[in-house]
């Protein structure tokens, strides 16, 4: 695939010339080039030294103009390019996955930095699947490529005491991409399910590259685990089916064994992360024939233990739910209580949700319609509003 | 995330009433935060609508649709125009919104568009 030259044709030419933004416009005017010529020309015999070649050949283009000659001129001395000999290529993807996961910038302009420096993704693509303007993708791009800049970050790998810190915001950008993309259904969205795949083959990358970090193919296993049921968490006019109603056969079986065996690879090798966890729960979910057969009790243990390692509201709000499947919806809804007066869930539709969910379980009727209503009030997703208002006019006595 | 930012009035409050001078500043804030937000590659959309004295209501009236002048609401406020941002954040929408409040000294309103996947 042509895109996943990207990271390494761009690590090639950045460690060369070392100029970070000029690099990757240039990397990304020669995919466009390669996307146009390939398909009537053929594919050249060696791909990556055919984008390297006109990439630099668009640098320099670029660096014939005189403004562009000063700014060479201004930011030559900002930025260090890195003395030793050439690092792997490998390396060279991971080190621009820091810098597009910068932390001084924000999380839009990460997201977009990422997929398209990383990710090979055109302006026209990322705009597409964020349903805004090209322009202003191409904008929110450059801005955080000036921002890089002025921080002075260097194309190069962030100190060992700063790397746990900086993978974290890296997972947490690929975490994000996948869940932009997991929505519901076809049509306009469809290129929102792209988004699903490209984060998947980043975390794919990613772990490749750091095998040895649990947390990496935590992440990865729980976007396959997740990603499996995605044929059936919809129906063909986009309205949400959950979990204990769809129909298992349509669960991508070779995805979840695939994501099974990651995880059991990962797991006990090393301190055990909330990826991890998570991507432990989806397991459980996945391997059991039918909604009956899932093993509640196991699901309620890993809550547990995810409490204790993040600890947060919404950790809490999923305990409750498996909490009542094992001691029944009266113990989920004390739990429950204990978050009503927590600020950080004070604007969130999902506890009004469960809670909803857990009184229909217990039979108190009016209370959860009253519940359903006010989720389908709080939540910013129009096919859950849909599910939930619906949920509710199905209880109207 | 998306928001709407919407600014609502009535024809008499408006240009009408402020004068020319504060009309000319407002071209040029509104400029200004145009151009701010292009930069930032937050804005999506931004529309400033005619008069809601010019409106048409289209009304359903024994079992037709009736169009009928004026605008929808009886109020005498009504649209006058919106943004639509991309942004980071519900703080940032409103950090945003401040900027034109403390221009316009009006009231505005901020509301998220219904662009999140589903939790589900």
């Amino acid at each position: 695939m042509l895109r996943e030259q990207a990271p390494q044709v761009l690590g090639a030419l950045v460690r060369r010339y070392g100029q970070f933004d000029a690099c990757e416009d240039a990397v990304q005017e020669a995919l466009l080039g390669a996307a146009r010529q390939w398909p009537k020309e053929g594919v050249p015999d060696n791909p990556r030294s055919w984008l390297l070649t006109v990439a630099s050949r668009r640098l320099v283009d670029q660096w014939r103009s005189d403004s562009a000659r000063r700014r060479r001129e201004e930011t030559a001395a900002a930025l260090e390019v890195p003395a030793e000999g050439p690092p792997s290529e490998q390396d060279d993807t991971l080190t621009l996955l820091f810098l597009c996961c910068h932390p001084s910038l924000s999380v839009p302009s990460q997201l977009a930095l990422t997929l398209r420096a990383v990710g090979g993704l055109t302006t026209a693509e990322i705009a597409s699947a964020f349903l805004v303007p090209e322009t202003t993708m191409a904008q929110r791009i450059s801005r955080a490529k000036e921002r890089v800049r002025s921080t002075g970050a260097t194309f190069s790998m962030p100190p060992a005491s700063e790397r746990g810190d900086r993978l974290r915001v890296v997972l947490h950008v690929l975490y994000l991409v996948f869940n932009e993309g997991y929505t519901t259904s076809s049509g306009p969205e469809l290129n929102r399910a792209d988004l699903t795949t490209e984060a998947i083959r980043l975390a794919r990358m990613l772990h490749e590259i750091v095998p040895e970090e649990g947390e990496v193919g935590g992440l990865l296993a729980l976007m396959l685990l997740t990603d499996a049921r995605r044929d059936a968490r919809s129906t063909a006019d986009g309205s949400i089916v959950p979990l204990d109603e769809q129909r298992r056969e349509l669960w991508n079986s070779s995805q979840i064994e695939e994501g099974v065996a990651l995880l059991t690879r990962t797991l006990g090798k090393v301190p055990v992360g909330p990826y991890q966890l998570q991507a432990a729960i989806a397991a459980v979910h996945d391997e059991a024939g039918s909604a009956e057969e899932t093993d509640w009790p196991q699901i309620l243990a890993l809550y547990e233990v995810l409490e204790r390692v993040s600890p947060g509201p919404v950790v809490t709000l999923n305990r409750a739910v498996a909490l009542a499947m094992v001691n029944g919806p009266r113990a989920g809804l004390a739990l429950l209580g204990t978050l009503d007066g927590d600020d950080r869930m004070a604007h969130n539709h999902r506890l009004e949700a469960v809670r909803a969910h857990l009184l229909e379980r217990a039979g108190d009727l009016a209370a959860a319609r009253d519940s359903y209503r006010k989720a389908a009030r709080m939540t910013a997703s129009i096919p859950e509003q849909r599910y939930l208002a619906l949920k509710a006019a199905r209880l109207v006595d | 995330m998306k928001y709407m930012i919407m600014t609502f009035g009535s024809a008499e409050a408006g240009v009408e009433a402020m004068g020319r001078e504060w009309m000319l500043e407002m071209v040029q804030f509104m400029r200004a935060l145009d151009k701010d937000l292009r930069k930032a590659g937050e804005l999506v959309d931004a529309q400033g609508l005619a008069d809601g004295s010019q409106a048409k209501t289209v009304r359903f009236e024994h079992g037709i649709p009736v169009p009928t002048d004026g605008p929808f609401a009886e109020a005498k406020e009504s649209l006058v125009g919106y943004w639509i941002v991309d942004v980071e954040s519900e703080q940032r929408a409103i950090e945003i919104a401040s900027k034109i409040v403390a221009f316009v000294k009006q009231p505005i309103e901020v509301r998220r568009v219904m662009d999140a996947p589903p939790d589900f």
